[in-house]
């Protein structure tokens, strides 16, 4: 078994994975949507508003991200312990699941419909989980290296 | 490129706005005019002396001359979906009311899943509506609770405008003229379309289009002097503006914006792009406009012809100076109240009238002393 503290930095870690691609694709959605209205989008703007994103989004979205995978992680780690074989469909689709229920929550307490503008809709959506799942393989493969 | 940053020309332009003093200071003493509203949106000032008075939660009020709230609600209205920002809205007289008893109000239908904002005009017979009738209806139906608009003004030839929201979700929508979602609606006081209105011949447009590509316009008045209408939009995080409406002109949003998400995330690159009009002033951060009036009464001298938007951020009145028809500097009022405005009127005796918005709401009377 790897030490806690070896886990719970590469905890930090898999947060940190998922934030940046969340963000990242989040700012695409909402730039595509624009492109689609007709705005102009060279590449030094996309750049630019991503880099502002990482900036002034990513930290809000670390913050469900963190939430989520301190309950979805743990649960995860434990179930593929019962279910060795399907370790990385567990940990995939709880960094899923750990975005969509915080996403769920988020948009129950706050006084807006949609706390992100990605998750208004189905490919929105399922870009913020997959960054779930990418942040949670990547916990997965990096404890599994460690042990 | 990002068009972020101002010209240092525009800087000294924006300060020299920002810190123009205002002409004349103007006393004036506040006093509690009615109490025991629940969340006020709007009122309108009866020939008789009374007031109208609209709560958000679906329920239109009398107030007596002498400020004295009239326990019972008046009857008749339609079923309104009351939620959050959903409920009854603007209340206003027909221009010839005295001869007809009419009057418009605006309010959100349907239910959690589907609905919007919809305009009906009734007579007003011994504190009953009669005659009501649903002059516009707001398309398509959405989801969630957010974002109606709902101010009215009527221009000189009778018709009205009738300000809307984006629904919060559907902020894109704001850019299709197909739909009623971020306009401004110009239609005849029987719910007629005017003919001169500017996508009428356009393929696939909805006719009752004024303007489009706003966000939330909770404030909309015309100035019979400069023959111009004034409205002002909530922003995202920043980015309110006041804008001088024209007929078929595109607003920007959500291509341009000042503001961002309240995620911290950027709506828009841009604040400026070709062939989307800029506003007069934008509030960044965000004061929350909720109504607008064009001061024209004689209480206040130095204040005529001036705009006001009561604010619910700020909790404030912001007074804009007008100067031949230019915007001529702001002054922050009335924040010693402390309290969310909801809605500013002029009086027919001169005075400014306040709704606080709050479950425990007030119409406050703001008097000149001087």
């Amino acid at each position: 078994m790897p030490n806690n503290s070896r886990v719970l930095l590469q905890f930090v870690l898999a947060v940190l994975v998922t934030t940046l691609v969340g963000s990242i694709l989040q700012t695409q959605y909402n730039l595509a949507q624009l492109q689609a209205l007709g705005a102009p989008m060279p590449i030094d703007v996309r750049v630019e508003t991503t880099c502002l994103d990482v900036l002034g989004f990513s930290p809000v979205f670390a913050i469900l991200v963190l939430l989520g995978f301190a309950c979805a992680l743990p649960m995860a780690a434990w179930l593929s312990k019962k279910v060795p074989d399907a370790r990385w469909m567990l940990f995939a689709l709880a960094g899923a699941l750990a975005i969509f229920l915080g996403l769920t929550l988020v948009n129950a307490v706050l006084p807006m419909p949609t706390f992100i503008g990605a998750n208004r809709s189905f490919v929105g959506t399922l870009g913020l989980m997959a960054s779930g799942s990418v942040g949670a393989l990547f916990f997965a493969v990096r404890c599994r290296t460690a042990t | 490129m990002i068009e972020k940053a101002r010209s240092p020309s525009a800087v000294l332009l924006l300060a020299c706005f920002w810190l123009s003093p205002a002409s004349a200071t103007t006393d004036y003493r506040i006093e509690t005019f009615t109490e025991g509203l629940e969340y006020p949106w709007s009122m309108a000032f009866l020939p008789d002396g009374r007031m109208l008075v609209t709560e958000r939660g679906g329920r239109l009020r009398i107030i007596a001359a002498s400020g004295q709230l009239q326990e019972q609600a008046v009857g008749g209205l339609p079923e309104i979906y009351a939620t959050s920002q959903a409920g009854l809205l603007d209340v206003v007289l027909d221009p010839e009311f005295e001869q007809n008893q009419r009057i418009f109000f605006s309010y959100s239908y349907g239910d959690r899943s589907a609905n919007n904002t919809r305009l009906a005009s009734a007579r007003l017979v011994d504190g009953q509506l009669q005659d009501v009738k649903t002059l516009f209806t707001a398309l398509p139906a959405k989801a969630g609770s957010s974002h109606y608009g709902g101010r009215i003004a009527f221009l000189p030839d009778n018709s009205l405008l009738l300000t809307l929201g984006d629904g919060f979700d559907y902020r894109e929508q704001a850019q299709d003229l197909s739909n009623h979602l971020g306009k401004i609606v110009r239609i005849n006081r029987d719910g007629s379309v005017p003919e001169d209105n500017p996508f009428v011949d356009v393929k696939d447009a909805a006719p009752e289009v004024y303007s489009y590509g706003h966000r939330n316009v909770q404030g909309i008045v015309y100035a019979p002097q400069l023959k111009r209408v004034y409205s002002h939009e909530h922003g995202p995080r920043g980015g309110d503006e006041l804008n001088l409406i024209k007929p078929g002109v595109n607003y920007g949003w959500p291509l341009i914006t000042y503001g961002v998400d309240y995620n911290g995330a950027q709506i828009s690159p841009y604040t400026e792009l070709p062939g989307l009009e800029q506003p007069l002033l934008q509030w960044t951060p965000s004061v929350a406009p909720s109504s607008l009036m064009l001061y024209s009464g004689s209480g206040f001298k130095y204040w005529k012809g001036d705009l006001f938007a009561s604010t619910l951020a700020e909790k404030s009145v912001r007074r804009i100076r007008m100067k031949n028809g230019m915007l001529a500097g702001q002054e922050v009022l009335f924040e010693e109240l402390d309290e969310r405005i909801r809605g500013v009127f002029g009086g027919p005796d001169g005075n400014i009238y306040l709704l606080t918005d709050n479950a425990e709401g007030r119409v406050l009377k703001v008097i000149p002393t001087e």
